[in-house]
């Protein structure tokens, strides 16, 4: 019983946490593609500030991640 | 929280008549067990020394790195013409790629040539332990022990086929890459601005009493997670292609074994497992040169706002 939650929520973590991320990934592709078809030649600066937002919320996602994982290796 | 889940001992594995599809994925990732190391070091202080797989991974890449990397310098310099010839270019690329868009725009121009060896180490460093996982080294050895070699159990050999051979996907690794930007981050500040203005840099001066109480506990927290999440970011990325891939590639195993017919294993093969697979070693051609360059942006930015603290 105590695996089966434990497996229940990993999954269920896994899966918010991918909707979180998406959601916020969607939103900076978003962003971008505006702000660059409103200001072709700030392209660069654009994109480098959308880079390190992105690689941010990517950590987080990633953090998420490893919790899930980290679940079901110590379940027992 | 840095422990590393042990490989399964091969023996297991071999005597397991059923197929276990976690076993066979998180010995293709982990460490080598501490109890059949490569090299075999005694404890000093404590501390175990013996050489296990992801410790020899990072001895031969930082080696090969830094042979090829000196050599490719060395000979450039030597030269008469200031063109670059030869594999020289394809540095001299990656090198320009991280100066212009990694440490011009992050840390200052007074400071940049004081930080740029340590951003470019990172970058070529990481990139080409990266690198390593997406090369087939392994397997093929350990195809060629199955077929050619037979190697006995304790052979030297049979002890480095097992394990993952992606030493960036060791959290202890990329825990000990992200302290060096750690020190690096908080020698940035005291260089810049000295030892006790750094740390006040940390808040932003003229606030009311009571903000501080709140701020600068979460400045110290947010100090030590920046590392931590380079940490697990690096790692975690690393360890979990290989881990979408090996778990795809077990749907052949595991359908010949629930159908009990390999016919079935090798039609799931065919039409799912290889054509995924194939896709996501591409997506993992992109993951590796991305995290190279993620870690090397995010060292800069930390180390750049420590320099340009303008509060």
């Amino acid at each position: 019983m105590g695996v089966a939650i434990a497996y229940a929520g990993a999954g269920i973590g896994l899966g918010l946490a991918v909707v979180g991320a998406g959601l916020g990934i969607g939103r900076l592709a978003a962003g971008t593609a505006e702000g660059i078809a409103r200001q072709p030649s700030a392209e660069r600066q654009i994109v480098g500030a959308t880079n390190l937002a992105l690689f941010l919320l990517e950590g987080v996602a990633i953090l998420a991640e490893v919790f899930c994982l980290l679940i079901i290796l110590l379940k027992n | 929280m840095l422990m590393v889940p042990q490989a399964p001992v091969p023996e297991a594995q071999a005597a397991g008549q059923a197929f276990n599809p976690g076993d066979l994925i998180l010995g293709h990732v982990s460490n080598t067990p501490l109890a059949h190391p490569l090299i075999h070091l005694p404890t000093v202080f404590g501390i175990d020394l013996s050489v296990t797989k992801h410790v020899f991974m990072l001895w031969a890449v930082a080696a090969t790195v830094f042979v090829v990397i000196t050599t490719l310098v060395q000979r450039f310099v030597r030269q008469e013409r200031l063109v670059p010839a030869g594999p020289m270019n394809v540095l001299e690329i990656g090198v320009e790629f991280i100066r212009d868009t990694v440490i011009e725009p992050n840390i200052s121009r007074k400071w940049s040539d004081l930080w740029t060896p340590l951003i470019l180490t990172f970058f070529l460093f990481i990139l080409c332990a990266n690198m390593v996982g997406l090369i087939p080294i392994f397997d093929v050895l350990g195809l060629l022990n199955h077929y050619v070699f037979h190697a006995g159990e304790d052979a030297f050999l049979t002890r480095l086929i097992h394990g993952g051979p992606v030493a960036t996907g060791n959290y202890n690794v990329t825990a000990a890459l992200a302290t060096i930007t750690f020190i690096a981050t908080i020698l940035a500040g005291t260089l810049a601005h000295g030892f006790i203005k750094h740390w006040k840099n940390l808040v932003p001066p003229g606030l009311p009493a009571p903000l501080y109480v709140l701020l600068i506990p979460m400045e110290i927290v947010s100090m030590f997670v920046r590392p931590f999440a380079l940490t697990m970011r690096l790692a975690a990325n690393m360890t979990g292609g290989h881990i979408a891939i090996l778990a795809i590639t077990s749907f052949v195993f595991i359908f010949a074994g629930m159908f009990g017919t390999w016919m079935a294993g090798a039609g799931i093969g065919v039409v799912f497992s290889v054509p995924l697979a194939v896709g996501i070693s591409g997506i993992e051609i992109i993951v590796v040169l991305v995290q190279a360059y993620v870690f090397t942006l995010l060292s800069a930015v930390f180390i750049g706002m420590a320099i340009n603290a303008h509060h």
